[in-house]
């Protein structure tokens, strides 16, 4: 087993795709991050924006800008497996390794383990932005208020958690464009309207449970308070969403025929 | 090729351990819906032999290796290399080798990285993979991304991939697709020198030509049904032979009177019924003078065109 996640490992690393997606995990967090740090207390058209940096909301959102990183994971999560079909190396892996439900579980492991590490080091660039620009917006430096620590495990345990939706929508919808078309669609479009639309439904989403581990209410800027799931319960279905995709991609792969 | 000590326990241990390495597709059928892709397809691959595997496209060619490699699971039948069904082998990669298609690398990926990912799932050492593309002439492009491979060059790559864990069976899919004259040359040799040494390799194909030079049995296939199953020589001849000699008429009444059918033609004798070792004794009682002596052939492609034309014309 050790020596399938080993290979899994040396297939994500052997190819420059998760580079890319690192970068653009990276970029996206801190562009939201500085769009939160430029515009918080300023004053626009005699209200204010945002809240000012000293309020614990916009501390919470500052840091909370890595979970948008989650989205370029379960991309690299999609490719992980759809990539396997498209260019074929999917025959080599089950001429390897044909019982198939161990190489899943290496794919599974491999890549929740990737995640892990993704979020990682997309959490360490924001805080090593978030941090001194905080300082010099004249808000707290500290990592330990306002539930940073939280927000910062939440992300990284979500980006492995989306590693694994990843793989279930790869493995499902297999054409590696489609799939990654719907994984977009779902988080910029689908979600970010059901969020706001109908929040109690928007609760109980992926992008939802993000939300309750990064405790992003989103109270602010003209918004009410969303419906939002305690700590806990967001990463229970975040749990739940990882397991439900990991064992989508199972039981469709280890009896289809690969021709 | 070395074998290794764990094997040789096992073989002694476990009773259904053949000796020899052998492929065997039993009554194997594949329907996807309504059609039978493969329809009670069976034959046996023997070692120290190289069997190709012919059919059109379309024949059934790659579904009935691909069940062979537990890729598709077959609708009924059995196919089994050294007595076991693919996904019951202790160790896949060095019991069997396979290349399936010249597709199969991601374009980013570079030659070693590909190969090093094979052996460390299958538990080889990572040295095995340096060794196959120096075996298979790929040592320069090693640390090359595929997309820059040419098809000869996936198929090399390939073939290292299939040879990683040194099996005893090698199973290949149009190898010589994409490959140029030195290469198919050197292709030709690499399968000689393999079943040389007892291993058994099983080639699909639609160049005729290719076969025809390495193949030793030959299994033909068409709208998923085997038309013949044979050894290369006797699926070519054509029973006729062609003798020469400065004695023609004394040959002739010895021929006939041997039973067999001549024609005269052109100072040749066109011989059918017996064979040239009859001919050979009949020349010697007559005291003849044989200047030449041929066993007439076909050529593959016309006994593969005729078959599966019958074929085709038989069930339209």
């Amino acid at each position: 087993m050790i020596r399938l996640i080993r290979a899994e490992l040396l297939k994500i690393r052997s190819t420059r795709m998760w580079l890319g997606m690192l970068g653009l995990s990276v970029g996206f967090s801190l562009l939201g991050l500085g769009f939160y740090l430029a515009l918080a207390g300023v004053e626009m058209e005699g209200g204010q924006s945002l809240p000012p940096v000293t309020d614990p909301d916009m501390v919470r959102a500052i840091y909370a800008s890595a979970s948008s990183g989650v989205l370029f994971m379960m991309i690299l999560g999609i490719i992980g497996i759809s990539g396997e079909y498209r260019h074929g190396t999917i025959t080599q892996a089950f001429l390897v390794t044909p019982r198939r439900g161990r190489l899943l579980a290496a794919k599974l492991v491999s890549y929740f383990v990737f995640g892990l590490g993704f979020g990682l080091a997309t959490v360490l660039a924001t805080v090593a932005v978030a941090v001194p620009g905080l300082a010099i917006r004249g808000g707290s430096a500290s990592l330990l208020d306002h539930d940073v620590p939280t927000i910062l495990g939440g992300t990284v345990l979500a980006m492995g958690l989306y590693a694994l939706v990843g793989l279930g929508l790869g493995a499902l919808i297999r054409n590696q464009v489609a799939a990654i078309l719907v994984a977009v669609g779902w988080v910029q479009i689908v979600e970010a309207i059901v969020t706001v639309a109908v929040p109690q439904v928007g609760q109980w989403l992926p992008g939802g449970a993000v939300r309750a581990v990064t405790r992003t209410t989103g109270g602010f800027g003209g918004l009410d308070e969303l419906n939002t799931l305690p700590v806990w319960g967001g990463v229970l279905l975040l749990l739940a969403y990882g397991l439900v995709f990991a064992a989508i991609a199972a039981v469709t792969t280890v009896r289809r025929d690969i021709t | 090729m070395p074998r290794h000590g764990r094997e040789k326990v096992k073989r002694r241990c476990c009773p259904n351990w053949h000796d020899v390495s052998v492929i065997e597709v039993q009554e194997l059928t594949k329907r996807f819906g309504t059609v039978r892709a493969v329809d009670g397809v069976s034959f046996t691959a023997r070692p120290g032999e190289v069997t190709g595997f012919l059919g059109p496209n379309g024949a059934g060619k790659t579904t009935t290796l691909r069940m062979l490699l537990g890729l598709v699971t077959p609708t009924s039948g059995r196919a089994l290399i050294n007595g076991r069904r693919y996904a019951e082998l202790e160790r896949p990669v060095m019991e069997v080798g396979a290349a399936l298609e010249a597709t199969g690398f991601n374009p980013g990926r570079t030659a070693r990285d590909h190969l090093k990912v094979a052996c460390m799932a299958a538990g080889l050492p990572l040295r095995r993979a340096d060794e196959a593309l120096e075996a298979t002439g790929l040592a320069e492009a090693a640390d090359r991304r595929v997309i820059g491979f040419s098809l000869g060059m996936r198929q090399r790559l390939a073939l290292a991939e299939a040879t990683l864990g040194e099996p005893r069976v090698l199973i290949l899919d149009e190898p010589a697709n994409g490959l140029d004259p030195a290469g198919i040359h050197w292709l030709r040799e690499f399968l000689r020198h393999l079943a040389g040494q007892g291993c058994t390799v099983l080639v699909s194909s639609h160049v005729l030509a290719e076969v025809e030079q390495v193949a030793d049995h030959v299994v033909i296939v068409a709208r998923g049904r085997v038309l013949r199953d044979a050894p290369l020589a006797e699926l070519v001849r054509r029973g006729e032979l062609t003798v020469r000699t400065r004695q023609p008429e004394e040959l002739r009444r010895a021929l006939e009177d041997a039973g067999a059918a001549v024609r005269a033609e052109d100072g040749l004798l066109r011989v059918s019924g017996v064979d040239a070792e009859r001919v050979g004794r009949a020349a010697l009682e007559v005291g003849a003078v044989l200047t030449e002596l041929v066993e007439e052939r076909s050529g593959l492609e016309d006994v593969f065109l005729e078959l599966t034309r019958a074929e085709m014309g038989e069930t339209q």
